[in-house]
């Protein structure tokens, strides 16, 4: 547990409100660039234009498309990406300070895909409406995130990061096999989900991210709350104990609070793997293992890295989009092997 | 006529029906077929026939045949819904993209009726079974369904049903084509993610060519493809044209309308303001081929223009 002095080697360091008010600087830049480029024919000089106003009376039909491009497609999945973002990086911080393994991301150990087997069974049975979704999300996230620590208590798995992803990859590949037994089961189905399941922010909806907006509200008074009881656990059990707290209840709470950002992510955007990991990864990197100063900078990380995927997502195939699951996974597979082969895996 | 009537029965009048034609028509006697792998022997008026491809099974039923088995259609796991009266009973050996050899072997065909572009492992394996018969036509041509129909007609020894039949279509896609001005038109299979738009060279468009529209795919489909990638929701003004034929991969066409009208950028589409989207079955319009369909997709589109 002698990190945090390691960490402070680097020299002089940025101070946490300035490296938080930078990043929130170059994630504002991000959004913008969002709303500026799609994969239409409305470019970056037409959005800006059309941003600004000035688009005058003879273009007006063409100021007419790009508002609307900008308005109904760009604006929803930027502010969609912004939720989702701050939700996995968030929820990656906090599985990795549970399990104590800086390896435990959401959508390797199982719990999107928990989470994606629920809502696939629900829509089997014939649901459809979005609030009912976004529960059964979170239960089944609920569910994955249970089976995370089950397996993270198993002799020779809790104390080694890269057994407790085996195991996690045994329950995801488990579970996938599930929801693709179901979409070859049941068509209708599968058209629903088909592309759901790969994660993506095109064509959702504003009221999509409205309806989430309650859980994610409740996941940040918790985390809020619980910031201080899961640094004193980074010191192990015992002085978390000595110092007052419950390590027990503080862990589940923060299990709890895991399940509803992975949950109502994953029913807006479906799973989208690898945020979890990256992005508390580069936060440490940043704040070092402190959990109270790495959680605040996923909040702006978070994203930054989802957007930008988001709008790489856009331009590479136009007129066509890849789909965003892809992305992170692109990006995130070399942090993870990265992180693995690094010689000293950091336990937290 | 009289095989015909009893060709709409199912196993036993199907027998009976081929009897009666061997002997009316006598028309059995060996022929040589060219196929994609070489040329190909047949003999007699087959008995137990086995399709392999939609086409195949549309086409023997056009020309009175009813095969033992067929393929299910995509998105199914029987055949396509256009087709289930004329087979209810009809033994499913596989789908388009895999087929079990041992549910072919197990129906004891004497000839086997097979996709274009079979792959050649499968020809050896099944061509040891019966006779398999591959068209060799060329993929997305206007006259490539016809072509694999008159083909597969030859093989079943019912050329002049066919060459009747398909003419008969030409007849009726001119006849709707006199009854509008031309027209522009997009065929989209509506997916979740966003719209496949549809090549204007796929049977479903060439019929729409053929009665007075003008099938565009807004330059998103790639030369020799069936359809184009999801097209991004940014991008549906390129199918904004005069008439949009909408399918899903299942039956459900109505409901692929109501899902996509949800969509505020396919509501906003000056085709969907003037409603003039008509929503289609996908297994018929974006996965069939053969003259039964042929007449189908024309009821829909006569009933479109109405």
């Amino acid at each position: 547990m002698s990190q945090g002095v390691t960490c402070e080697a680097g020299g002089e360091r940025l101070s946490l409100p300035s490296m938080f008010l930078l990043l929130s600087a170059c994630l504002a830049v991000v959004c913008l660039l969002s709303l500026l480029f799609g994969a239409g024919e409305i470019g970056a000089l037409d959005s800006l234009s059309s941003l600004l106003g000035m688009l005058d009376g003879a273009l007006a039909e063409h100021a007419e498309e790009a508002a609307f491009v900008i308005h109904e497609l760009r604006l929803p999945r930027t502010l969609i990406g912004l939720a989702v973002g701050m939700a996995l990086g968030v929820a990656g911080a906090l599985l990795q300070a549970v399990a104590r393994n800086p390896l435990a991301e959401p959508g390797l150990l199982g719990v999107s895909a928990g989470s994606a087997f629920a809502v696939a069974v629900a829509l089997m049975l014939g649901a459809s409406a979005a609030t009912l979704r976004i529960s059964v999300a979170q239960l089944g996230a609920l569910a994955g995130c249970l089976c995370v620590l089950a397996a993270a208590r198993m002799r020779g798995v809790g104390n080694d990061p890269v057994r407790l992803v085996l195991a996690g990859a045994v329950l995801s590949g488990l579970l996938g096999a599930l929801t693709s037994m179901i979409l070859l089961i049941d068509q209708r189905t599968a058209d629903e989900i088909r592309f759901w399941i790969v994660g993506s922010l095109a064509g959702r909806r504003l009221a999509d991210l409205q309806a989430i907006l309650p859980s994610l509200a409740l996941a940040g008074i918790v985390t809020l709350s619980i910031g201080r009881p899961l640094a004193a656990l980074a010191l192990g059990e015992r002085v978390a104990v000595g110092l007052g707290h419950h390590p027990r209840l503080v862990r589940l709470l923060a299990i709890g609070v895991v399940a509803l950002l992975v949950g109502a992510a994953t029913a807006v955007a479906g799973p989208i793997a690898f945020i979890g990991l990256v992005v508390p990864f580069a936060a440490r990197a940043l704040a070092g293992p402190d959990i109270r100063r790495t959680l605040w900078l996923c909040l702006p990380l978070g994203p930054l890295v989802v957007i930008g995927a988001d709008i790489v997502s856009r331009l590479v195939v136009q007129p066509s989009e890849l789909p965003l699951g892809v992305l992170t996974a692109l990006i995130g597979a070399p942090v993870l092997i990265w992180v693995v082969r690094s010689r000293r895996l950091p336990t937290l | 006529m009289l095989a015909f009537r009893f060709a709409s029965r199912p196993l036993l009048g199907t027998l009976v029906g081929l009897g009666l034609c061997a002997l009316t028509l006598s028309q059995a006697y060996a022929r040589t077929l060219s196929t994609a792998y070489g040329d190909v022997e047949v003999t007699d008026q087959p008995e137990r026939v086995v399709t392999l491809y939609e086409g195949a099974l549309d086409t023997a039923l056009a020309a009175g045949v009813t095969p033992l088995a067929a393929v299910s259609t995509r998105g199914s796991d029987g055949v396509a819904s256009y087709l289930q009266d004329r087979v209810e009973d009809i033994a499913i050996v596989g789908t388009a993209r895999e087929i079990n050899i041992e549910a072919v072997v197990a129906q004891r065909p004497d000839m086997i009726l097979a996709a274009p572009r079979l792959p050649e492992d499968q020809y050896q394996l099944l061509s040891r079974i019966a006779p398999t018969l591959v068209p060799a036509s060329e993929p997305y041509q206007p006259d490539t369904w016809k072509e694999e129909a008159r083909f597969f007609a030859q093989a079943l020894g019912r050329e002049s049903q066919i060459d009747e039949a398909i003419s008969g279509i030409e007849r009726r896609a001119a006849e709707l084509s006199d009854q509008h001005p031309r027209e522009s038109a997009s065929l989209v299979r509506w997916m979740p993610q966003g719209a496949l738009v549809m090549s204007p060279m796929i049977f479903s468009s060439t019929l729409l060519t053929a009665s007075g529209f003008d099938v565009s795919d807004g330059g998103v489909v790639k030369q020799g493809r069936p359809h184009s990638d999801p097209l991004s929701l940014e991008n549906l003004s390129r199918i904004d044209n005069d008439w949009l034929f909408l399918a899903t991969l299942n039956a459900e066409g109505e409901q692929a309308l109501a899902s996509a009208k949800s969509s505020p950028a396919f509501a906003r589409l000056d085709v969907v303001k003037r409603d003039q989207v008509v929503p289609v079955d996908g297994q018929l319009w974006t996965s069939a081929t053969g003259p039964l369909a042929a007449e189908a997709i024309l009821d829909d589109i006569e009933k479109a223009l109405r």
